[in-house]
């Protein structure tokens, strides 16, 4: 059987959601300090999509792969 | 704030907290995937409903972002204290060891679920008892479910006075109470007459998940003692000095509990042979791998370096003053929904002072653990390694949880939904409110998954509450505290730490459903009792 990668499993998914997090968290604080809207909107945007990869794995792809 | 409190705001308010419960409960759905459920709602509902602009959300967001990181670092560390201890096969050696002093073993279940736990709660807290308690108990030989529990509910009486009183100096604060009056006295006193009651409530749960009538008959005797030394020890000291008032006693049952090993009642080997929390299977495990040059006090020395480093830090004011002076934290600015509802600019949000805090202790504890283990050689070769790697790859998911639930609250928080909810509840039932006084407290942990947390949420509104239906404060900023502490069994970010130890992820919803069926009668018992004195 074929060994899976780190970033393949789910851990190294939620690594990488961890990762994207970090990225808006600092996008987001840099929009508050510059008064750039823009900034904070698109770390928001990031944070949920990053926050939504795990249900969306588990209950979407997952489940579709069950079937 | 000129949020009109409706029935629509209201249970749009209470949406994502219903949602998420039900996800947990009902559909047995980890927190990992659960959480950003109930953060798209709260999200949506705040854009929507609740009027904020999304720059707003944004910096909630962060906000969230940030003290979650701070509880993570706990976790983290945290964990890898228990993979130090893991490579080293100390668990076995704990569970062997425990096993000579403690034959009785129900006593050893409440030593290793309860008393330890109270004795980390007096120090560290943030979920730190729950995070490296269900590895010890797993270690004992309890299925890891149970052992995800049961220092829930060690842990929780502890939340309110431990931590060396963070979480009732945050009560005080928010609800205006000055140290030494006679307000402040009879808070105290009132809040640790409650949290004594959910102490031995607490107590005859772990028996009775034991081995039901039988075990709680059996260690009945040992759980009034001990909690006639935490719970009562707490009470009388809560009117001399709140700081180590949770401290002491829990410090105090660790040794007795050790001695009640030697007492008549207590000093045979005595089991119930089908309890159903443990794993008879696992038991006779892992014999082999013992490392048998390792005593009992060399196992536990990660955990002694983590009490002594602790107390040294905590209570030398020097130190902590020296060592408190690095802070990180970040500016936000203010930021007003449609509505009015103002969350004021802060020059340095939640401030981290991160030689002062639990991660750092766990931290350096875990090290000094490592570099003790290896050089007796109970660490072997590319065990390092492996400790580090393992760690990583074990606190991913909760971390994730963890941030959306603290992104939920803060949302919660700042969009003016959780002045909504407790308003709410308060305008629609009056005097009646006062038993459902102690649930604020808990829904306030829940969200939040700390009982300071939920002091410096709802402490202020309780106060306000009380004024208004014209009852005694004190008695009901006591209940809001006991009901936070009640709470911290409950809240899914503490429940995330044990399950992600005990690896059992996923498992939140069940451990969950079990911890209710006490804590929830538990809170209801509470709020009778506030409603009975309210009404002398």
């Amino acid at each position: 059987m074929e060994q899976k990668g780190f970033f393949q499993t789910k851990a190294g998914g939620l690594t990488i959601a961890f990762i994207v997090i970090m990225i808006a968290f600092a996008m987001i604080l840099a929009g508050l300090y510059m008064g750039m809207d823009a900034l904070c909107v698109i770390g928001f945007v990031l944070i949920v999509a990053a926050m939504l990869y795990s249900p969306v794995d588990v209950y979407v792809i997952h489940r579709k792969d069950k079937r | 704030m000129n949020i009109p409190v409706t029935i629509f705001m209201w249970v749009m308010a209470f949406l994502p907290i219903a949602v998420l419960l039900v996800l947990l409960i009902k559909f047995q759905w980890g927190a990992t995937e659960a959480a950003p459920i109930g953060l798209l709602i709260t999200i949506i509902t705040g854009i929507f409903v609740y009027k904020a602009d999304v720059t707003l959300i944004a910096a909630e967001s962060a906000k969230g972002i940030w003290n979650a990181l701070i509880i993570l670092l706990i976790v983290w560390t945290a964990i890898l204290m228990y993979q130090v201890g893991d490579e080293a096969k100390a668990f076995l050696v704990i569970r062997n060891g425990m096993r000579k002093l403690l034959p009785n073993e129900l006593l050893l279940v409440l030593a290793m679920g309860w008393i330890f736990e109270s004795f980390l709660q007096g120090i560290t807290g943030f979920g730190v008892p729950v995070a490296v308690g269900a590895p010890l108990l797993i270690g004992i030989g309890v299925q890891p479910m149970w052992a995800v529990i049961i220092p829930l509910f060690g842990q929780a009486w502890g939340n309110t006075f431990g931590t060396l009183g963070a979480a009732w100096d945050s009560l005080a604060m928010s609800a205006g109470l000055a140290a030494g009056t006679p307000e402040y006295l009879s808070t105290a006193l009132w809040t640790a007459a409650f949290i004594w009651l959910w102490n031995i409530i607490g107590g005859v749960a772990i028996c009775w998940f034991y081995g039901r009538g039988k075990a709680v008959k059996k260690g009945l005797p040992a759980v009034l003692i001990l909690s006639v030394i935490q719970g009562g020890g707490e009470l009388l000291l809560a009117g001399v000095n709140t700081t180590i008032c949770c401290f002491v006693p829990s410090t105090i049952s660790l040794l007795v509990i050790l001695l009640l090993g030697r007492s008549k009642l207590y000093r045979e080997e005595w089991s119930v042979e089908n309890s159903p929390i443990m794993n008879r299977k696992f038991t006779s495990q892992g014999a082999d791998e013992t490392p048998k040059d390792m005593t009992l006090v060399q196992a536990f020395v990660p955990y002694f370096l983590l009490s002594i480093i602790t107390l040294v830090v905590l209570v030398v004011s020097p130190i902590n003053e020296f060592l408190g002076q690095v802070k990180i934290g970040f500016a936000f600015p203010e930021t007003v929904t449609g509505y009015g509802y103002v969350n004021e600019a802060s020059e340095s949000f939640s401030p981290l002072s991160i030689f002062t805090h639990a991660s750092m202790f766990l931290f350096v504890s875990s090290i000094l653990g490592l570099l003790f283990y290896k050089k007796h050689g109970w660490i072997k070769k590319g065990g390092v390694k492996r400790v580090f790697a393992k760690s990583v790859s074990m606190t991913m998911p909760s971390g994730i949880a963890v941030i959306g639930l603290v992104i939920m609250s803060k949302i919660m928080d700042g969009t003016g939904q959780t002045v909504v909810l407790a308003n709410g509840i308060a305008d629609v039932l009056g005097v009646v409110y006062v038993v459902f006084a102690p649930f604020v407290g808990l829904l306030g942990t829940f969200m939040t998954g700390s009982n300071m947390s939920s002091n410096i949420l709802f402490g202020g509104f309780q106060l306000t509450t009380a004024k208004l239906l014209a009852v005694d404060p004190s008695i009901i900023l006591g209940a809001q505290s006991a009901g936070g502490a009640i709470g911290s069994a409950v809240s899914p970010s503490k429940i995330i730490l044990g399950t992600t130890t005990a690896n059992i992820l996923g498992s939140e919803g069940k451990v969950l459903k079990k911890i209710m069926s006490i804590t929830i009668p538990a809170t209801i018992l509470i709020g009778i009792i506030v409603f009975a004195v309210v009404g002398l």
